[in-house]
């Protein structure tokens, strides 16, 4: 590991509250760019509430209450960064697949155009582009025109990759996003990551153990909202240090 | 003690009674809408003035050049003349180069004269009481009555005549002008009102007891009686805003009754857009107004389409809150308020052609007209809300 390599994210004290349920306790970690993060646990132990407060989508929750604080290249998202700036930089790939019930190439471009972007040409050039990156391309290049939801969930969600893409984020967040897809989708999704981590950060939720340990570089063990465990992929799976994290990851956990 | 099959059976024959009786009861009623108002339903009811309207005009004669002896066919106005039975002498043709196309009315304003037009006087020939006085069975004394009309227009000394045309009514046209503009002004009114305070309730407003009190003053509004909402709109928009009775203060009022069902329809579909749709808008770095402005609204628009076609049929199908604030008029509102701006939609002057002149036949033919507007608005809704479900792959 590159020691003098800056942080990505840098997360000190991060507690997190719904009301009077804590849901995040007293979190601190750096993610490094350009490497895959996994974050995984069992479910409610707040790995999807994690994720959201890194682009913020927590704000949107009524009753959320935030501590400590989150850097993104040194500056804090909540008071240095704009939050529309933030979610621009950094992407998030949803569980469901989730495009919007309009064309694939309108999906894509939605989020250039709210940026601003109208020129034709530019706005095409972007299409392809992000659905090259989300290896989506060949398979919808010709009826781009055709409504998003009609296409496979694979594809959905491939498409919905190339969406985040298309604003050209430097970080992508990924919430178990190959949960609802067949083995074949998975797959393609699995060596899209790895291929796209050259130039994104990705941070990605799993419940899927072998996924967790065939594509990330690092994880992150939660339980009961607490990190109990982060570093290199390959030392956590082959030998965790903390009994927990091994319960969890041979499947002995409970 | 019956048995169950002997129960089954009862029960079967009392659901089918009932439905049949709703579909007979239903049949009976557009049936008796129909006979009676088919007689009078024409091209004429749907396209005429509802009164006559008489007008004095100054027309130019051609000069004649003799030879052209076409029955009732006068020369010097390049018009067809010809015996009606119910109104005496009316206008059967006009030629292209008629004078009688650029009259000038007593204002010196052009009053194109129309096929149909009935003459009532040529210069000082008092054609209506010769038309009086003559026994309509005697097919000579006729043709005398047209061509009396003719000679008395070739007598003309000067180069131009006045004649007293009229134009007979009976249509429904006003009501019908009245009734686009009612539609037209409320929906204007509360469409924008209705959708955007469901937007706010729906996008903005944080939940909590104002907005429980919000939604259960919605719930109740939608169900008073339109002659409440008319009876505060006559107070307030036509006697304390001096509006009169007019447009306005009828769309006002209707904008009230409407606004409760737009609101609710317009936040039931906005309900019913996926969370997911506004996580993944904001998620790409969207504004909350982007957001709704380019992914809510579009998706909600079947539905609010829907709402203000339902819109359409309540405004279209008013008469209480209508009556108290737009007033029965059959004209076509030249103000949006004040003197002129009195008018009576369709449905009203239904109700005043039964109550005020006995008319049935007519109030019937308006009531034909009404099905048919509100049978195309349900259609039309239906077809939408298909093409939506179509769309959304349900
Ligand atoms: N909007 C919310 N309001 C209140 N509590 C919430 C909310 N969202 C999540 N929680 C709670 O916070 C805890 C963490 O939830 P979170 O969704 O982050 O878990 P997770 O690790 O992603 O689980 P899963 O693997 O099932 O997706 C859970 O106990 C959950 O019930
Ligand atoms: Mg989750």
């Amino acid at each position: 590991m590159e020691v003098n390599k800056k942080p990505k994210f840098e997360v000190n004290n991060l507690n997190l509250f719904y009301g009077d349920f804590q849901a995040l306790k007293n979190i601190n970690m750096n993610i490094s760019s350009n490497e895959i993060t996994a974050f995984i646990g069992p479910s409610g132990c707040g790995k999807s509430t994690f994720l959201k407060t890194i682009n913020r989508m927590n704000d949107l929750v009524p009753g959320v209450r935030i501590d400590g604080s989150i850097k993104l290249d040194g500056l804090d998202i909540y008071s240095d960064i704009d939050v529309i700036k933030l979610r621009q930089r950094v992407g998030m790939v949803f569980q469901q697949p989730n495009p919007f019930p309009m064309s694939i190439y309108d999906n894509v471009a939605y989020g250039p155009r709210i940026h601003g972007i109208k020129k034709k040409s530019v706005l095409d050039e972007i299409v392809e582009k992000s659905l090259r990156q989300a290896a989506i391309w060949d398979e919808v290049k010709d009826r781009l025109k055709r409504n998003a939801i009609g296409v496979s969930g694979g594809q959905q969600q491939r498409i919905c990759i190339a969406r985040a893409l298309a604003v050209q984020p430097e970080v992508i967040l990924m919430d178990e996003p190959t949960s609802a897809l067949d083995p074949i989708s998975t797959q393609k999704i699995e060596d899209l990551a790895v291929e796209l981590k050259k130039d994104y950060t990705i941070i990605m939720v799993t419940h899927n153990m072998q996924q967790a340990s065939r594509i990330s570089d690092k994880t992150a063990f939660f339980l009961s909202g607490e990190v109990i465990e982060f570093g290199e992929t390959g030392q956590i799976f082959s030998n965790p240090r903390d009994k927990k994290t091994e319960n969890y990851i041979t499947g002995r956990f409970g | 003690m019956l048995s169950r099959q002997a129960k089954d059976t009862i029960v079967k024959g009392l659901i089918y009674f009932s439905a049949a009786s709703t579909v007979g009861i239903l049949a009976v009623i557009l049936g008796f809408i129909i006979i009676k108002g088919l007689p009078g339903l024409s091209i004429d009811f749907l396209t005429r003035d509802y009164e006559d309207n008489t007008t004095y005009v100054y027309s130019e004669l051609l000069e004649t050049q003799e030879g052209n002896s076409t029955e009732g066919y006068s020369e010097r106005l390049g018009i067809t003349l010809d015996f009606d039975e119910e109104n005496g002498l009316v206008i059967a043709e006009i030629d292209k180069d008629s004078p009688v196309r650029n009259a000038l009315d007593g204002n010196d304003e052009k009053y194109t004269v129309k096929k149909g037009d009935i003459l009532t006087r040529i210069g000082d020939l008092r054609i209506d009481r010769e038309f009086k006085e003559l026994d309509s069975k005697d097919e000579k004394a006729a043709a005398e009555f047209v061509q009396k009309a003719i000679d008395e227009i070739d007598a003309v000394k000067e180069d131009s005549v006045r004649l007293r045309v009229v134009r007979i009514g009976g249509g429904i046209v006003p009501m019908a002008v009245t009734t686009i503009y009612m539609i037209i002004l409320s929906l204007m009114i509360a469409g924008p009102v209705g959708i955007l305070s469901a937007v706010y309730l729906n996008e903005y407003a944080r939940p909590g007891k104002i907005m429980t009190t919000i939604h259960f003053a919605i719930k109740n509004l939608a169900g008073i009686p339109s002659i409440i909402y008319g009876l505060f709109g006559s107070l307030f928009f036509v006697q304390i805003l001096k509006m009169q009775y007019s447009l306005l203060a009828g769309a006002l009022t209707i904008s009230i009754i409407l606004l409760p069902t737009i609101i609710a329809t317009t936040e039931e579909t906005l309900k019913s857009i996926p969370k997911t749709y506004r996580e993944s808008s904001l998620g790409l770095g969207a504004t909350k107004l982007q957001t709704i402005s380019r992914v809510i609204l579009p998706n909600a628009l079947p539905g609010i389409l829907v709402a203000v076609l339902l819109s359409i049929g309540r405004i279209v199908g008013e008469s209480a809150a209508l009556l108290l604030t737009a007033g029965t008029v059959a004209q076509i509102p030249h103000a949006l308020f004040g003197n002129s701006a009195s008018g009576a939609t369709l449905t009203i002057k239904a109700y005043t052609l039964m109550k005020e002149e006995n008319d049935l036949t007519s109030a019937c033919a308006i009531g034909i007209v009404l099905l048919v507007i509100i049978i195309a608005i349900n259609v039309a809704s239906k077809l939408i809300t298909n093409k939506f479900l179509k769309k959304k792959g349900i």
